[in-house]
C-alpha cells in the first residue's frame, strides 16, 4: 500500500467516524486508560470477563441515547427537564456536574502524570495544558483539532501489538471469560463498579444524545447511527481488553501493581522496549487533552440546556454567562485541585470512575422512563430485550454500589 | 371645604376601596404555587389535587376555563369546570355544591393548552427579545373569579420558587450582598409556545401568528436554536413571504433540514416569492435531481429566471445579479414610468436606479428615482437619463463589480450580455453578502 492509498484510508475513517465512534474514542480518557491498566496489574486476567457483558450493555444503552437523540432531536438534560419539571432536573445536574467534574480532574491528572514521564513538572504541564483546552473552545478551533484528537487514538493499537507480543496464556484468558469469577472483596468490587463506570460513564450518554442531535440525522437514517454506535462500543471495549490482558502479561507476572504512569507504561515493553514510556506518555496525554477538551464544553451544554441558559460558544461572554462561567469553573478549578501538593494521580483517576458507576444507574433509569414513553418516542419505545437487559444493569449496579459501600464499612 | 370635611370624604373612600377589594379581590399567583393545592368540595371535604390548568387561547392574555384534578393516587387525571370554582382567595379553592360529581375525561382541544403538560419547562419564544427561554414559571392573576395568565417567568427566581430554595437564596445573598436577585417576567403578549409534540398536533398553529411580528433574521436565528421538530413545525405555519425572506437567512445546513421536512407543493411556493438570485443560490445547493424536479414544479416566469442565473458560473457578476430590476425604453415618459414603478407587485431588492434601453433592448441609460420624482411628467426618460452609466458584463468577475461599487458608490450595478441586453442588477446587498460569506 503506497502512501497515497494510505492517506485515503485515513480519510475514509474520518468519513464515517460518527458521533458513536467519537463518543467511544473520548470515553478511553486518564481514568480508562487508568482503571484498565488496574485491572490488569492487580487482577490479572481474573476480571477480563466483566467486559463481556460491559460491551453488550454499553451497546444497548448508547443505542438508546442515539435513538431518543435521532427521534426527539432534543438532548437528554432537555428531556428530563420538560418531563420530569425543575425541581428533578437541577438536582440530577448536580449529581452531573459534581460527577463530570471528577473526571475533569482526572483528565488533568492524566496530563499531569503523562508529562512527569518527559520530567515536565505538573506545575508546568496543567496550567498550561487547561488554559490550552480553554482556549480551543472558546476561540472555536475546537473542531480542527478534533481530527489530530482522532487519528491520535490509533495509538491503542499498540496495546493490541504489545498485548500479542507479550505472550499472554490465551487458554487462560479463554477460560476466564467464560468462567466468571468474583470475590466480592472491597478491591475487586471497586474496581467492577469502575471498570463499568469508566466504560459507561454517565457524561457519554449526554455527550452521544447531544451529538445525534447536532448532526440533524433523519429517522430514516437511523440505521446508520446504529451501525456507528455499535462499531463505537466494540472498538472501546476490545481495546479495554486488551489495556487489561496486556497489563496482567506484563505487570501483573512481574509483581507490579500500578500506582504511577511510568509503571504503567511497562505494559508496552514489549514492544517499545525502552521507548515504552515515551510512547504510553503520549498515548495518555492525547486521551486526557482530548476528553479534558469535550468534558466541560459537554457539561456546560446540557447544564445550561436543562436549566434554559443561553449556550454556545458563538456568544459572548456577557450574553452566556452562565455557559462560560460553567465551562470555565470546571476547567480551572479541575486542574486546580491536581496543583496540590502529593495528590495521588493514578487513585484519583481511579476514584472518579468509581463515582461514574455509583451514578450511573440514576440516569439509566431516567433514560428507561423517557425512551419508553410512547407520546415522545412513538413507534421507536423500546422493544422488551432492551428493557430488560438494561433494567439488569440497573439492579446489578446497584447491588453492587451497596456491596461495595457495605464491604468498604465493615 | 372645611378640613374636618375632608377627612371624612377621605375616610369615605378608603372604606369604598376596601369593599371593592374585598368583593372582587385582585391578586397575582404562581402557577407553582396551585400545583399540588387541595381542591375543598362544599361540605369542607378534599376532593383532589390540582394538578394541572386548561387555558383557552385567543385572547390577549387567556383565561383559565378547567382545574385538572388528580383525585387519587395513581388514578387518571380528570377535569372540572373552572365555573364550578365558589370560591379562590389566593390560598384555598373551594368548590360549589355537588361540583365532585361534575368532573369529566380530561380533553384537550384546538387553541387550548395545558399549563404544566405544554408550557411549564418548555421552551418558547419571546418576541420581545426574540430568543428562545425556558418556561421556569407562570404568573396568573385573578379578577372577576376569573384567572388569566399575565406573565411568564424566565427568571432564576422562578427555579428557585419551585425548588423551595427562595427564602433561603434570598436572605443569604441579602446577607452577603445587600441585594435582591431581579425577577425575569415578560409579559403574556410577547410569549409565543411551541408544540410540545409537534408531529403529532398542529393546533397551535393558529396562534403561531406572534412569531409574524419578528424581523425575519430575527426569526431565522430563533428557527436555528429550535429543536428539528419545532423548526419545521413552526417554519410551515409562517406566510409564504415570511416563510421566504426567513429561508434565505438561516444557516444552510438548516435550509436543507427544513426543507426536507417540508412539502414540495410548499417548497416551490416559498422559492417563487425568493428573490430569484437567493433561490438560484439555494437551489444549487441541492442534489442534481432535487434541484430539476423543484425547478419543474415551479411556474414558468420564475423557473426562466432561475434557470438564467443557474447558467452562469460560479465567482462571475452573473452569478450573483438578481432579475428584480426595472428597464423601460427610452421614449417612455416619466408619468408611465412612475406607473410602472406602482405596478411592480413585488417589493423589489433596490428601487434606486431605473435603467433606460433602446428598441433593441440594449442598455443606453440610468435614471435615478430622485430625478423621477421632481422632473415634468409629461418629458420622455431619454431627455433626463444619464447616458454614462457604469456597468459590468454578466461573464466578469464579482471582485471587479465590487471595485466598482467601491469607486463610483453605487447602490446598485447594472449587468450586460455581449449585446450590451441588461441581464440583470447586482446590489450593494448583493456584493456585501458575497464579501461576508467569502469571510
Amino acid at each position: 500500500m503506497n502512501l497515497k492509498q494510505r492517506w485515503k484510508g485515513f480519510l475514509f475513517f474520518l468519513a464515517i467516524a460518527g458521533p458513536g465512534i467519537i463518543t467511544s474514542n473520548v470515553d478511553n480518557d486518564a481514568g480508562g486508560i487508568a482503571t484498565y491498566s488496574m485491572a490488569g496489574s492487580f487482577f490479572g486476567n481474573r476480571l477480563l470477563w466483566s467486559l463481556l457483558p460491559i460491551m453488550i450493555a454499553l451497546i444497548i444503552i448508547q443505542e438508546m441515547s442515539a435513538r431518543m437523540g435521532v427521534v426527539t432531536g432534543k438532548g437528554l438534560s432537555d428531556l428530563i427537564r420538560e418531563h420530569f419539571g425543575v425541581k428533578v432536573t437541577v438536582y440530577v445536574l448536580l449529581a452531573v456536574i459534581l460527577t463530570n467534574f471528577g473526571n475533569v480532574i482526572a483528565e488533568f491528572a492524566g496530563v499531569a502524570s503523562s508529562l512527569e514521564i518527559f520530567s515536565v513538572p505538573k506545575y508546568v504541564s496543567v496550567p498550561l495544558s487547561a488554559f490550552f483546552v480553554w482556549l480551543l473552545v472558546v476561540k472555536g478551533t475546537y473542531r480542527s483539532v478534533e481530527k489530530v484528537f482522532l487519528y491520535a487514538c490509533l495509538f491503542y493499537i499498540t496495546y493490541i501489538i504489545s498485548g500479542i507480543l507479550a505472550k499472554p496464556d490465551w487458554a487462560e484468558i479463554g477460560k476466564s471469560l467464560v468462567r466468571p469469577q468474583l470475590d466480592f472483596s472491597p478491591g475487586q468490587l471497586g474496581m467492577i463498579i469502575g471498570l463499568v463506570g469508566t466504560t459507561i460513564a454517565p457524561w457519554m450518554q449526554f455527550y452521544l444524545q447531544a451529538s445525534v442531535v447536532e448532526k440533524n440525522i433523519p429517522v430514516k437514517d437511523y440505521k446508520h447511527s446504529r451501525l456507528d454506535v455499535i462499531i463505537g462500543s466494540f472498538v472501546v471495549t476490545v481495546v479495554a481488553g486488551f489495556i487489561v490482558l496486556t497489563c496482567a502479561a506484563t505487570l501483573f507476572k512481574a509483581g507490579v501493581r500500578v500506582d504511577t504512569a511510568s509503571e504503567a507504561a511497562l505494559a508496552l515493553k514489549p514492544l517499545a522496549g525502552k521507548y515504552c514510556s515515551a510512547l504510553f506518555a503520549f498515548g495518555l496525554l492525547n486521551a486526557s487533552l482530548f476528553a479534558a477538551s469535550i468534558l466541560p464544553l459537554s457539561t456546560s451544554f446540557l447544564v445550561c440546556e436543562g436549566m434554559g441558559w443561553e449556550t454556545g460558544v458563538n456568544k459572548k461572554f456577557s450574553e452566556a454567562p452562565q455557559f462560560y462561567g460553567l465551562y470555565s469553573l470546571l476547567i480551572f478549578l479541575g486542574a486546580g485541585i491536581i496543583l496540590l501538593p502529593k495528590i495521588p494521580l493514578f487513585s484519583v483517576m481511579y476514584i472518579s470512575q468509581i463515582i461514574n458507576g455509583i451514578v450511573l444507574p440514576a440516569i439509566l433509569i431516567f433514560m428507561l422512563v423517557l425512551v419508553n414513553n410512547k407520546k415522545l418516542m412513538g413507534e421507536h419505545v423500546n422493544k422488551k430485550g432492551y428493557n430488560i437487559i438494561s433494567g439488569i444493569t440497573i439492579v446489578v449496579l446497584i447491588i453492587l454500589t451497596v456491596a461495595y459501600l457495605v464491604t468498604l464499612v465493615a | 371645604m372645611s378640613l374636618g370635611a375632608k377627612n371624612e370624604l377621605e375616610k369615605k373612600e378608603t372604606a369604598n376601596k376596601a369593599a371593592v377589594a374585598e368583593t372582587c379581590p385582585k391578586m397575582f399567583v404562581y402557577f407553582s404555587e396551585l400545583q399540588g393545592r387541595a381542591l375543598i368540595d362544599s361540605r369542607g371535604r378534599t376532593v383532589g389535587k390540582i394538578d394541572d390548568l386548561k387555558v383557552k387561547l385567543g385572547e390577549l392574555f387567556p383565561k383559565v376555563t378547567s382545574l385538572v384534578v388528580r383525585r387519587r393516587r395513581l388514578k387518571k387525571l380528570s377535569a372540572l369546570d373552572w365555573a364550578e370554582v365558589e370560591n379562590f382567595n389566593g390560598e384555598v379553592i373551594s368548590l360549589k355544591a355537588e361540583a365532585e360529581n361534575r368532573f369529566s375525561p380530561l380533553e384537550v382541544g384546538r387553541e387550548e393548552l395545558l399549563l404544566r403538560a405544554d408550557l411549564l419547562d418548555k421552551q418558547v419564544v419571546d418576541t420581545s427579545g426574540a430568543k428562545i427561554e425556558r418556561v421556569n414559571d407562570i404568573h396568573l392573576l385573578t379578577a372577576n373569579k376569573e384567572l388569566r395568565i399575565v406573565h411568564v417567568d424566565f427568571g432564576i427566581r422562578g427555579i428557585l420558587r419551585r425548588l423551595g430554595w427562595i427564602k433561603a437564596v434570598d436572605s443569604f445573598i441579602n446577607w452577603l450582598f445587600a441585594y435582591q436577585y431581579p425577577e425575569k417576567i415578560v409579559s403574556w403578549k410577547y410569549v409565543q409556545p411551541l408544540a410540545s409534540d409537534p408531529k403529532a398536533n398542529l393546533k397551535l398553529n393558529v396562534t403561531v401568528r406572534k412569531l409574524h411580528d419578528l424581523h425575519p433574521s430575527d426569526l431565522a436565528d430563533i428557527l436555528e436554536d429550535l429543536n428539528q421538530a419545532n423548526r419545521s413545525s413552526v417554519f410551515k405555519t409562517l406566510d409564504l413571504q415570511t416563510a421566504a425572506e426567513t429561508l434565505q437567512e438561516v444557516d444552510p445546513k438548516i435550509q436543507m433540514s427544513l426543507i426536507e421536512a417540508t412539502p414540495e407543493e410548499l417548497v416551490t411556493d416559498i422559492l417563487e416569492e425568493m428573490e430569484p438570485d437567493e433561490a438560484k443560490d439555494f437551489l444549487a445547493e441541492l442534489p442534481e435531481e432535487r434541484m430539476k424536479k423543484l425547478l419543474r414544479r415551479m411556474e414558468k416566469p420564475y423557473r426562466e429566471n432561475v434557470e438564467e442565473l443557474l447558467k452562469y458560473e460560479e465567482g462571475t457578476a452573473g452569478s450573483i445579479m438578481t432579475k428584480d430590476f426595472i428597464a423601460l425604453d427610452r421614449d417612455t415618459t416619466i408619468a408611465q414610468a412612475i406607473e410602472e414603478f406602482k405596478n411592480v407587485f413585488h417589493p423589489l431588492e433596490t428601487v434606486a436606479y431605473l435603467y433606460v434601453t433602446d428598441e433593441k433592448k440594449r442598455l443606453v441609460g440610468v435614471v435615478t428615482v430622485r430625478q423621477l420624482l421632481i422632473c415634468n411628467t409629461q418629458e420622455p426618460l431619454k431627455k433626463l437619463m444619464n447616458p454614462y452609466l457604469v456597468k459590468i458584463r454578466t461573464e466578469d468577475p464579482v471582485e471587479q463589480a465590487a471595485d466598482l461599487f467601491n469607486k463610483y458608490k453605487l447602490l446598485a450595478l447594472p449587468v450586460v450580455d455581449q449585446e450590451n441586453v441588461i441581464q440583470g442588477i447586482i446590489t450593494l446587498q448583493d456584493i456585501v453578502e458575497t464579501r461576508t460569506k467569502e469571510l
